[in-house]
C-alpha cells in the first residue's frame, strides 16, 4: 500500500514579464510507508517547489498547474468511526477521494489542507535554523503544533510531550523553556526535527536536513532521522544536491533535472546501474561516490532557466552524448532492466521499477563506460544552443 | 519571568536623570540668554527703583551666576518652580492642575494611536500590493499630509457646526444644569474631550501604520511564518501571533518619535479646542512672558518624554527576548 502517490505533476511560478517558470514538470513518484525516499538534483532543479506544492505552501505566485497528490488520508470530516472515508464521500464525485482511501492533496482548499499539514505531512524547512520564532518558547512552539491538531490534549499534557520530543533529539527537556537564540545551529535543526514529529505525521520531509551544518552533527541528524523513522515507521521524504549523503539513508530516490525526473528507481540499482547522463556526470562530482582511480569532474555548464523553456530534453545543452532526437521533444520514462537485458527502449509507468528519461537507453554500456572519462565531459562542444 | 535585570534598570534611570539634569541646565542657560533681563516683562514703568530691586532680589538676580544655577537646580528637583507673575500662584500648584488634563489627552490619543496604527500596519503589510492595501495606504499618506489645526477646524465645522453633536471648547460644561456626580462629570469631560481625541487621532494612527506595514511585509518572508504556516495553523493565527507580534518590536522605537509629534499637535490642538492643559499653558505663557511658568511647561514635558523612553525601553525587552539588557555584565 502506497502512502503518496504522485502523478503528472506541474508546478509554475507566475513572474512578472508573464512567462512562468516551469519549476516542475509532468513529475511522477510514489513513497511507500516506512521508506526514505530521495529527492536529488543541482541547486535550483525544483526539489524543494515539488515539496512545498504537497501541502500546498508554495510562494504566493507558485501554483499547481497540473497533476494529483494522492496520500494515504482522510479528512476529519470525510471520516467514518475508523478514520477511513465515508462511501458517500468517495461517491461524491465532488471530493477528492478515491475508494482506497486516498484524497488528492492539489484539489483541497486552503482551509482543508491546513488540516493535514503538520498532522498526517510535517516539513523541516530548507532553512529550519531561521524556522523557530525568536519571541517564542522553544518548547512553547511544540506545544502549539500539538495543540493545533489535537485539541482535546491538554496544556500540560502537550508540555510533557513536547519535553520528551526534545529529549528524544538528544536535547535536555528543561531547555524548553529557552528560546531559540539560546540555542546553536545544530539544536535549532533538532529541535525543528522533534516539533515535525509532534502529531505522529506519516510523512517527514526534510529539505537539505544537513547542508549548514559541519560533518559531525550532519552524521548525528542523519542518524537521528533514521532513528525516528525506525521508531515512529514515519516516512521520509529527502531532499539534497549532495547524491552521496543521499547513498547513505535513501531507500529509493528520484534524479531531477530543470524540473523533471530524469531517473529514478531503488537507490542500489540507481548506483549500480545508473542509466541517465545527468546522474552519471552528477556522480562523477561528488568525491565520496567517484572510485579512487577516476578524477572528480563536474558537468560543465549551468543549469537552466526554467521560465518557458523550449522543446526538448531539458538536459540536452550539457549533455556529451546529446543528439538529434534529444531536441524535438523530453525523453519519456524507459525502462532500465529491459534496456539492460534485451538492449530495447520500453516506455514504462511503473514508479517501482527502475526508469530512465534518456532515448540512448538502448546504447546504455557504451554512455556508462565513456561517462567516466574526464574527457567526454570537458571535450563537449555543443552544436546547438 | 522578568527578563530586564535590576542593574540594567538602575542604570536606565541614572541615565534618565542625568538627560533631565541636562535639559534643566539648557533651560536656564536659554532663560539668561534672553535679551535684556527675564525679569523685565515684570516691571512696568511706574515701578521705583526699590520695587525693581525687590524684584531682582526674589529672582535671585543679584547673586552671582554660579550660585543662581545651583539654586535654580535644587529648586527643580524639589519641585520648587516659584511663582507665576500672571496666575500671581505658585507654578507648581498651576502644573499639578494641568498636567493631569493633558495626560489624559495625551495618553488616550497615544493609545488609540497605537493600536489602530499597528494594525492597519498589520493588515496592509500582510496583503501588501492588494487593492485595498493601495488604496488605504495612499489615503493614510494624503491625512498624513494634513495639519492637525485644518483638521480640527474641519473636526468643529462637521461635528459641531454643523451637526452639533459634539462641544467645540473646554473640558466641561461652562453652566451645567446637571448634579455633580463622579459619573456626570466623566461624561462631561468624555463629552468634551471627543472631538479633540478625534482630531489628534484622525492622522495620528499613521506614523506607527508606516513602520508596522514594512516591517509586517519583511517579517512574512522570514523562516518562522512559514513554519507556522506548514503547522497548520489558521491563516489569522500565523498573521497575528507569529508575523505581527514580531513586526511589532520595531514600532516600539517609533513610539518615542511617534509621542514628540504628539506633543507638537498637542500643543495646537489644546489651543484649538481651549482645552486646559500643558499645550495652552505654554503658548499663553510665552506670549505673556511668563517665563517661570514657560520654563516649567518645557520641562514637565520633557520629563514625559524622557519618561516614556524609559517605559519603552523596557517594553522593549519584554517584546524581544533576544535583548537581555545588563545581564552578565
Ligand atoms: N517564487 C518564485 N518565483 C519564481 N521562480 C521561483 C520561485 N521560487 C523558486 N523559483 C524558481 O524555481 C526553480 C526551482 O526552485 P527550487 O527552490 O524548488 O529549487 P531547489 O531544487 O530546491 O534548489 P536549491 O537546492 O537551491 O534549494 C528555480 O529555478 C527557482 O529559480
Ligand atoms: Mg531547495
Amino acid at each position: 500500500m502506497t502512502l503518496l502517490e504522485v502523478n503528472d505533476l506541474s508546478i509554475r511560478y507566475a513572474v512578472d514579464d508573464g512567462s512562468a517558470v516551469h519549476a516542475s514538470d509532468d513529475v511522477n513518484f510514489s513513497v511507500e510507508p516506512g521508506e526514505t525516499y530521495g529527492l536529488v538534483g543541482e541547486s535550483g532543479c525544483g526539489k524543494t517547489t515539488l515539496a512545498k506544492s504537497l501541502v500546498h505552501l508554495l510562494d504566493d505566485n507558485g501554483y499547481i498547474e497540473d497533476g494529483e497528490v494522492w496520500f494515504e488520508t482522510t479528512l476529519p470530516q470525510w471520516a467514518d468511526e475508523n478514520g477511513d472515508p465515508k462511501q458517500s464521500v468517495i461517491d461524491d464525485p465532488d471530493k477528492p477521494v478515491r475508494a482506497d482511501g486516498k484524497t488528492d492533496l492539489a484539489q483541497l482548499n486552503s482551509k482543508q489542507i491546513r488540516d493535514i499539514r503538520w498532522r498526517d505531512i510535517a516539513i523541516i524547512p530548507q532553512s529550519a535554523m531561521n524556522a523557530l520564532n525568536p519571541v517564542y518558547k522553544v518548547g512553547d512552539q511544540i506545544v502549539e503544533a500539538i495543540l493545533r491538531h489535537e485539541p482535546e490534549t491538554t496544556a500540560e499534557e502537550a508540555h510533557e510531550r513536547a519535553r520528551d520530543l526534545l529529549e528524544r533529539v538528544g536535547i535536555e527537556p528543561d531547555r524548553a523553556d529557552d528560546y531559540a537564540h539560546q540555542f546553536s545551529g545544530g539544536m535549532k535543526q533538532r529541535a525543528v526535527i522533534a516539533m515535525a514529529m509532534a502529531c505522529g505525521p506519516d510523512l517527514l520531509i526534510a529539505d537539505e536536513p544537513t547542508t549548514a551544518l559541519d560533518v559531525i552533527i550532519q552524521d548525528r541528524i542523519l542518524e537521528e532521522l533514521e532513528a525516528l523513522q525506525e521508531e515512529f515507521g514515519v516516512s521520509i521524504l529527502v531532499i539534497s544536491h549532495d547524491i552521496s549523503v543521499m547513498a547513505e539513508i535513501c531507500d529509493r530516490m528520484a534524479v531531477m533535472y530543470g524540473g523533471k525526473v530524469m531517473e529514478s528507481g531503488r537507490t542500489e540499482e540507481i548506483f549500480d546501474a545508473t542509466a541517465n547522463p545527468y546522474t552519471l556526470g552528477l556522480k562523477n562530482s561528488f568525491p565520496t561516490i567517484t572510485s579512487k582511480d577516476q578524477d572528480l569532474v563536474s558537468i560543465p555548464g549551468t543549469p537552466p532557466t526554467l521560465r518557458d523553456p523550449d522543446e526538448g530534453c531539458r538536459f540536452r545543452e550539457r549533455c556529451p552524448f546529446a543528439v538529434e532526437e534529444c531536441h524535438a521533444a523530453h525523453p519519456p520514462m524507459y525502462d532500465v532492466a529491459t534496456a539492460d537485458a534485451e538492449g530495447r527502449a520500453v516506455e514504462s509507468t511503473d514508479r517501482r521499477a527502475h526508469t530512465t528519461a534518456c532515448y540512448r537507453i538502448d546504447e546504455l554500456e557504451q554512455i556508462r563506460t565513456d561517462a567516466i572519462n574526464e574527457s567526454t565531459w570537458t571535450d563537449q562542444t555543443i552544436e546547438s544552443r | 519571568m522578568t527578563r530586564i535585570s535590576g542593574k540594567y534598570l538602575a542604570k536606565r534611570i541614572v541615565v534618565s536623570y542625568l538627560t533631565l539634569l541636562v535639559i534643566m541646565s539648557l533651560l536656564f542657560v536659554l532663560l539668561r540668554s534672553m535679551p535684556g533681563s527675564f525679569i523685565t516683562s515684570m516691571i512696568s514703568s511706574g515701578m521705583t527703583n526699590e520695587q525693581i530691586q525687590q524684584i531682582r532680589e526674589t529672582w535671585g538676580l543679584n547673586e552671582p551666576l554660579w550660585r543662581q544655577y545651583i539654586d535654580f537646580m535644587i529648586n527643580y528637583q524639589t519641585g520648587n518652580f516659584g511663582r507665576s507673575p500672571t496666575y500671581n500662584a505658585p507654578v507648581a500648584d498651576l502644573m499639578i492642575r494641568r498636567m493631569p488634563r493633558t495626560l489624559v489627552l495625551f495618553g488616550a490619543t497615544f493609545l488609540i494611536g497605537f493600536i489602530i496604527g499597528p494594525l492597519v500596519g498589520m493588515y496592509l503589510g500582510w496583503w501588501r500590493g492588494s487593492k485595498k492595501d493601495k488604496s488605504i495606504f495612499s489615503t493614510s499618506l494624503l491625512l498624513y499630509s494634513m495639519p492637525s489645526f485644518w483638521i480640527s477646524w474641519l473636526f468643529i465645522w462637521v461635528f459641531n457646526y454643523e451637526l452639533g453633536w459634539l462641544p467645540s471648547a473646554y473640558m466641561f460644561t461652562q453652566f451645567p444644569e446637571f448634579q455633580w456626580t463622579a459619573f456626570t462629570v466623566m461624561r462631561d469631560v468624555l463629552y468634551h474631550i471627543a472631538l479633540p481625541i478625534m482630531s489628534l487621532t484622525f492622522i495620528g494612527w499613521v506614523g506607527s501604520m508606516l513602520i508596522m506595514r514594512p516591517t509586517m511585509n519583511q517579517v512574512t518572508d522570514e523562516g518562522y511564518v512559514f513554519l507556522a504556516h506548514a503547522k497548520g495553523l489558521s491563516e489569522r493565527t500565523v498573521m497575528i501571533k507569529h508575523a505581527a507580534r514580531n513586526a511589532l518590536i520595531p514600532v516600539a522605537t517609533g513610539a518615542v518619535v511617534g509621542l514628540a509629534f504628539l506633543i507638537d499637535g498637542s500643543i495646537i490642538i489644546e489651543n484649538v479646542f481651549n482645552w486646559p492643559g500643558m499645550g495652552q499653558i505654554i503658548v499663553t505663557s510665552v506670549l505673556n512672558r511668563d517665563f517661570p511658568v514657560a520654563q516649567a511647561t518645557f520641562f514637565l514635558l520633557a520629563v514625559l518624554v524622557v519618561i516614556m523612553r524609559l517605559v519603552t525601553d523596557v517594553v522593549y525587552t519584554y517584546l524581544d527576548p533576544r535583548i537581555k539588557f545588563g545581564e552578565g555584565e
